[in-house]
């Protein structure tokens, strides 16, 4: 470059040679290495981002799969609160996590800022009349508070922490609100373990054992009269004592008609309590963990699964699942088994949001657990002792727990996903209502009760359901039909016939499933014996035309192109598939006894769904058709000219050349096309909504609807909140449709390049 | 017969036959769309049919069917008509079936009126009166027709400045006065109060929005004295029942005589609803009208695409093709980018919803339009985000159809160039590019193939059933790319299946199938020519 600069400098000046070029030459490379540079970083980021979908993903689906984290925000002694320290008895923490509260044996309040733990106010409850608190029970959201005393009695209350915000800063104004005062035990015992289900005001059921181990069960309802009053009804009932152990652990279910108490032997007996029989003893059902004794028992949200803590520190779940054999037609069944303390379990906590919980041991852990996913979610210590109790917060995002030596600790939960989990995603997962453990998808439900059923496998099983009777109506046509195309087929004529048939790719999946959903659904319903009788007739008809054909002399043959035959078949074809809906009445008679769907009911017994998997067979075949004919097209028409021409010359007939010598090496391509053809079967999304009736069922029948994974996708985000359990899982969908039509478009490619370099050799 | 066994000739035809049922299929699904679609715009006779039960009936006959045979005694075939009735004020159905057997005599009525309403569907009846602002201008058919035309001319003026106002005066006001409220929010948040210039700058926004809103109330009583116009015209119609109605001129659309015009006049007629189907505003809840917003929608949609996708897709491609190694990476790459076309498109959905709509949007809001949270103004679909998924679902299409082009270009030419001494740029600028151009165009049109026609991610990523506005007006910055817009797929899928009325619904969705595959089959047609072309002139390309 500088030489050419220098010898630029020596020229004459005012005589143009090549200076100005070498100064041009020199923008001009710096402009080539700058495009360069461009085009290559431009390119490779645009590339990179392309391939980077999968990446963004997958990080959206991660935290699915996190554990939970806990900290410990502050732990501090009981003394902190209050001068004179009694025993706690019930704590709790409003939904904020600023303020809680612990209720002291001797009847007091105090409420407290959690943070730097200082005392706010001190509340005496009403109605305590100078007893002591012996044990307490308090509802999933903590709102409502159940006290035993030292005489027999029990005190509701609910313990009320409304705030205000303005500008800024949270106003607290705490306070206990008593509802009722209950003599529980006429003999004035202290009761020892108390459960509380219903509501004051309505209907509600109280069991409590007595430091004599007796369980008394205590029933009310409230009605309103004709003229408006309350009235009360009541009713007390000590339970014959047929447990062989000691009394230990009592719960109640959300309905308030059935009460389960655990003994130190290891059973859960169950009995039904009702207003007009009392309480009637139903099932007893053993631990499985080795009939270690039940240390306690607790229901989730919604009071339907109830979880056993035991003494050698096993945690399991149970709920009623319906069986003739029991007298009520309901059998409390051993559910699963969750993840085992080291020591006896203490405490159990439920969340508030789904159907998680904390259980807690005797030497100091604390283990976040969920029911449905069965997942162990962390676990998190106070300190070496024994966990006397826990509160979840209201929002599930916190806990308090009190140890035995007196000790609060305060712990922020972040656990956004506890209801996910490759289990509750693949496996076999036993619902809450069901007979036994199965794939099911229902993601939502109306309440926050609601047990969210997030299985994976109905909407896979659906994708593939889908893809199968699609393809197998394609197949044949699309790959018969570019066999014809491609060796029987005048070129003139060919160049013709193809783009016809790939326009048919062109055509918008959403025109298709309009005219499946809404034309062929409701017409398919009226013929589908008119279906059957044509895959017998169609290809007989096409036959008896080979037949006449035959027939036909030489000379008029030689007249046509080659391939004509597809196109005078054309409507012999139509005048065959007419005949067969004309006849469709007949046939229906005859073999149908009148009516196809009650035939097939009574029959064989399947239903037949309006929208079912046979229109979306036919709908999704236009889609595959094209894509399948097209490939194997191109690799049937590329099978070198010399391979068919030696096959002739040696004598083979044209059929015989077709079918011994063309398909085996196109056979490859031909595997390729299929492929994609599944490819894009799987992943499509608006035949299916529209054609199928969108129910997530596991079912083979051709005649039943089912829901894909693309379809799912599209019915239920629109509804999923960002970031949400729900959300995620659809993303994990998408990843799932992502990655098996890639793995499938690339084994595909990879085959077709194989075979491309097989024919340049050939 | 044996001989034709062995000549394996049978088995040549049931392939031919399963080539021939493809075709059939093709051909069967086209021209259903195209009846379907086209007949909704024909006048047919109106037929009024009496009834063996003394009922009359008076509608378009639209089918005509076999009764299944359980349904009926006799063995002899039975048939049954289905005659749209409209008049869903009085009947609330707008089909209804009649046994061919009930029917004691059926006739066409030459002065039966065809009445096309902004409101609840066609009324088919007979001209009883018409009224003007309550005295009765003319009260027998003949000289009510031309009276009744003259007036419907008067009121589709009136209904032009309505519109004129709506859109016009009335929006910019609006969006003026919505703008001036983010201002002022912007002002106000976390702000100091105490400060003197920001005080006096409020004072006089709101100033300015006093103004705007006085400007807004005179509009709007101009707008209601032009509505109160609307009422004067009344026309009075007996249905076949003999109920009368009253309608007011101004909610007639269209008002002909099907019996009493010839094929000439129907095809007027026909053209005329053709012209509004594409050109009108939708109306009752997209069953009827036109489609304009949608078609709008889905051009502009596919432009903002095109736009998005053909730098993106020829850069890769270039990139990929000329300066990438050629070696087993670039391969794989190739692979995957080529298999990213067959990703479904729903995914892409996901991934525009999540990527595109919350990150990008959202953080877009966080920092620019943080004056109208909660509401979202890029954190929520809209055309951006539409058109970028869409891009992205189309560019593997662009990369691999300009790779296609490129490779075709021969390596002579490329020495050639280099060999006169041209930079590898200039060459790539000069002479590749060029060549390859018919490539390039061939990807693109694909890819706008491809895209017209995609639906699903378009419904996670901002189509929706009606858009309160076109995303490109007269209001800077005259493309609004946040907005949510419409689309011919979608509305496909929405009136379909979404629609209360889905019976009266399907003629207007066969139309929009129709329009739809008009639209996707032409620019594939177009793209097939164009390779067919480009193959013929580069014969020695590689495919």
């Amino acid at each position: 470059m500088t030489t050419e600069t220098e010898i630029a400098g020596r020229l004459k000046p005012g005589k143009r040679y090549d200076s100005e070029s070498a100064i041009r030459k020199r923008r001009r490379q710096l402009f080539d290495r700058l495009a360069r540079w461009v085009v290559a970083a431009g390119g490779f980021t645009i590339i990179a981002s392309i391939l980077a979908i999968m990446v963004f993903i997958a990080v959206e689906i991660a935290p699915l799969f996190r554990s939970a984290q806990v900290t410990q925000i502050s732990r501090f002694g009981q003394d902190k609160l209050s001068q004179e320290p009694a025993e706690i008895v019930a704590l709790g923490v409003e939904e904020n996590q600023d303020v809680g509260y612990v209720v002291a044996a001797t009847g007091e309040v105090t409420f407290f800022n959690l943070e730097g733990a200082s005392p706010r106010e001190v509340v005496q409850i009403a109605g305590l009349q100078g007893e002591s608190i012996t044990t307490s029970w308090h509802s999933v959201r903590g709102q409502r508070l159940v006290l035993g005393t030292g005489a027999g009695n029990a005190v509701v209350v609910r313990v009320s922490m409304p705030s205000t915000y303005f500008e800024g800063v949270r106003t607290y104004r705490p306070a206990v609100i008593p509802e009722l005062r209950l003599t529980i035990d006429d003999r004035g015992q202290p009761i020892s373990k108390l459960a509380f289900s219903g509501s004051a005001d309505e209907r509600m059921a109280i069991a409590a054992i007595t430091r004599d181990d007796r369980v008394i069960v205590y029933l009310r309802r409230t009605e309103e009269s004709l003229f408006g009053d309350a009235l009360v009804d009541s009713l007390v009932a000590t339970l014959e004592p047929i447990w062989s152990g000691r009394p230990t652990a009592i719960a109640i279910d959300g309905s308030a008609n059935n009460i389960y108490l655990g003994t130190d032997d290891g059973k859960i007996y169950h009995w039904r309590a009702s207003f007009e029989n009392g309480p009637e003893f139903v099932t007893v059902a053993r631990n499985s963990n080795n009939a270690e004794g039940i240390t306690a028992l607790t229901f989730l949200i919604g009071g339907r699964t109830l979880v056993s803590g035991d003494a050698g520190g096993g945690v399991a779940a149970w709920f009623l699942v319906r069986d003739n054999t029991a007298t009520t037609g309901w059998r409390l069944t051993h559910i699963r088994d969750l993840k085992s303390h080291p020591a006896a379990v203490s405490t159990l906590s439920p969340s508030a949001r789904g159907k998680g919980f904390i259980s807690a041991d005797a030497v100091g852990n604390l283990y976040l657990q969920h029911s449905t996913s069965e997942r162990f979610l962390t676990e998190f210590h106070s300190a070496q002792n024994a966990i006397a109790k826990v509160s979840f917060t209201p929002k599930a995002n916190g806990a308090l727990a009190l140890d035995a030596d007196g000790f609060l600790a305060h712990f922020a939960v972040d656990n956004p996903h506890p209801e996910a989990g490759l289990n509750a995603f693949f496996g076999k997962v036993w619902y809450e209502g069901y007979d036994k453990p199965d794939y099911v998808w229902q993601s939502t439900g109306g309440t926050d009760e609601f047990e969210p059923k997030l299985s994976l496998v109905p909407l896979i099983f659906g994708s593939f359901k889908g893809t199968l009777y699609a393809l197998i109506l394609a197949i044949p046509l699309a790959i018969f039909g570019a066999l014809f195309t491609s060796q029987f087929m005048h070129p003139a004529l060919r160049n013709k016939i193809k783009p016809t048939v790939e326009i048919m790719a062109a055509l918008p999946s959403v025109v298709l499933g309009f005219l499946g959903g809404l034309w062929l659904a409701p017409r398919i319903e009226q013929v589908v014996p008119a279906l059957l009788t044509m895959a017998v007739v169609l290809p007989l008809l096409v036959l008896a035309a080979a037949l006449t054909w035959h027939g036909v002399p030489k000379r008029l043959k030689n007249r046509l192109k080659p391939g004509v035959e597809s196109l005078l078949l054309a409507p012999i074809v139509a005048v065959g598939i007419w005949l067969c809906l004309e006849m469709n009445g007949v046939v229906e008679g005859v073999l149908f006894n009148g009516d196809f769907k009650i035939w097939l009911y009574e029959a064989v017994g399947l239903r037949f769904d309006q929208r079912n998997a046979l229109v979306v067979g036919i709908a999704m075949g236009f889609a595959v058709i094209p894509i399948i004919y097209t490939i194997s097209e191109d690799a049937l028409s590329n099978v070198p000219r010399n391979l068919i021409s030696g096959s002739l010359a040696l004598g083979a007939t044209r059929w015989q050349t077709a079918l011994r010598v063309v398909l085996p090496t196109a056979a490859a391509g031909i595997f390729s096309a299929i492929m994609i053809g599944l490819g894009r079967a799987v992943g499509e999304t608006m035949i299916v909504l529209m054609a199928t009736g969108n129910t997530p069922i596991m079912d083979w029948s051709i005649f039943n609807g089912f829901r894909t994974l693309s379809a799912n996708i599209a019915v239920e985000i629109p509804e999923a909140p960002e970031g949400g359990t729900l959300y995620r899982v659809l993303f994990l969908a998408a990843m799932l449709l992502f990655v098996v039509t890639f793995i499938v478009n690339t084994g595909a490619e990879i085959v077709r390049q194989r075979l491309r370099t097989r024919y340049q050799k050939l | 017969m044996k001989k034709f066994w062995k000549s394996g000739d049978p088995f040549v035809w049931l392939t031919g036959g399963a080539l021939a049922i493809s075709l059939l299929m093709i051909a069967a699904l086209m021209a259903l769309i195209l009846y379907n679609g086209l007949r909704q715009f024909w006048p047919y006779d109106l037929t009024e049919l009496h009834l063996k039960d003394g009922n009359k009936v008076l509608g378009e006959i639209w089918d005509r069917e076999r009764i299944p045979e359980t349904d009926t005694d006799s063995k002899q075939a039975q048939y049954r008509i289905r005659v749209k009735i409209g008049n869903r004020d009085l009947y609330s159905l707008d089909f209804r079936w009649v046994d061919e057997s009930e029917i004691e005599r059926r006739f066409e009525p030459e002065h039966a009126l065809v009445l096309e309403r902004s409101e609840w569907g066609n009324f088919y009846g007979y001209f009883k009166k018409l009224t003007f602002d309550g005295t009765t201008i003319a009260d027998s058919f003949a000289e009510g027709w031309p009276e009744l035309q003259r007036r419907l001319d008067d009121m589709a003026a009136l209904h032009n400045d309505i519109h004129s106002l709506e859109k016009g005066a009335i929006d910019e006001i609006n969006s003026g006065l919505e703008k001036l409220r983010l201002q002022l929010r912007k002002l106000t948040m976390g702000s100091d109060t105490t400060d003197v210039a920001l005080a006096l700058e409020i004072a006089q926004q709101r100033a300015e929005m006093q103004s705007l809103r006085v400007r807004y109330d005179a509009r709007e009583a101009e707008l209601s004295s032009l509505y109160r116009q609307s009422e004067r015209g009344v026309l009075t119609m007996t249905a076949i029942d003999g109920r009368e109605k009253d309608i007011k001129v101004f909610d007639i659309v269209r008002a002909f005589r099907p019996n009493d015009i010839d094929f000439w006049g129907r095809s007027a007629v026909c053209a005329g609803k053709i012209w509004e189907f594409v050109s009108g505003e939708p109306r009752e809840s997209n069953t009827e009208g036109g489609v304009f917003p949608a078609l709008f929608g889905t051009v502009i949609l596919v432009v903002m695409m095109s736009i998005a996708v053909v730098p993106l897709g020829v850069l890769a491609a270039i990139y990929l093709r000329e300066y990438a190694k050629q070696g087993f990476w670039v391969q794989a790459i190739r692979i995957a980018v080529n298999n990213l076309a067959g990703v479904p498109s729903i995914v892409y959905g996901v991934f525009g919803l999540g990527f595109f709509i919350y990150a990008v949007g959202g953080t877009i809001d966080q920092f620019f339009f943080s004056e109208a949270l909660p509401t979202p103004t890029f954190g929520t679909g809209g055309l951006l985000w539409a058109s970028l998924t869409l891009a992205l679902l189309t560019v593997p299409v662009v990369i691999v159809a300009t790779e296609e082009g490129l490779a075709a270009v021969p390596r002579e030419i490329r020495e050639g160039s280099l060999a006169l001494s041209a930079t590898k740029f200039e060459t790539l600028w000069r002479v590749v590019i060029p060549s390859a151009l018919p490539g390039i165009l061939t990807g693109l049109i694909l890819a706008i193939a491809r895209a017209a026609g995609e639906v699903a991610p378009l419904m996670l990523t901002g189509v929706v059933k009606l858009a309160p506005a076109l995303p490109l007006d007269g209001t800077f910055p005259f493309l609004h790319l946040e907005r949510k817009f419409m689309h011919l797929g979608f509305h496909i899928y929405d009136v379909g299946f979404q629609s209360p009325n889905v019976e009266a619904a399907i003629p207007m969705v066969y139309s929009t199938t129709l329009l739809l595959i008009i639209i996707v089959v032409l620019l594939n047609v177009f793209a097939i020519q164009i390779r067919n072309r480009l193959r013929k002139k580069l014969a020695f390309s590689v495919f």
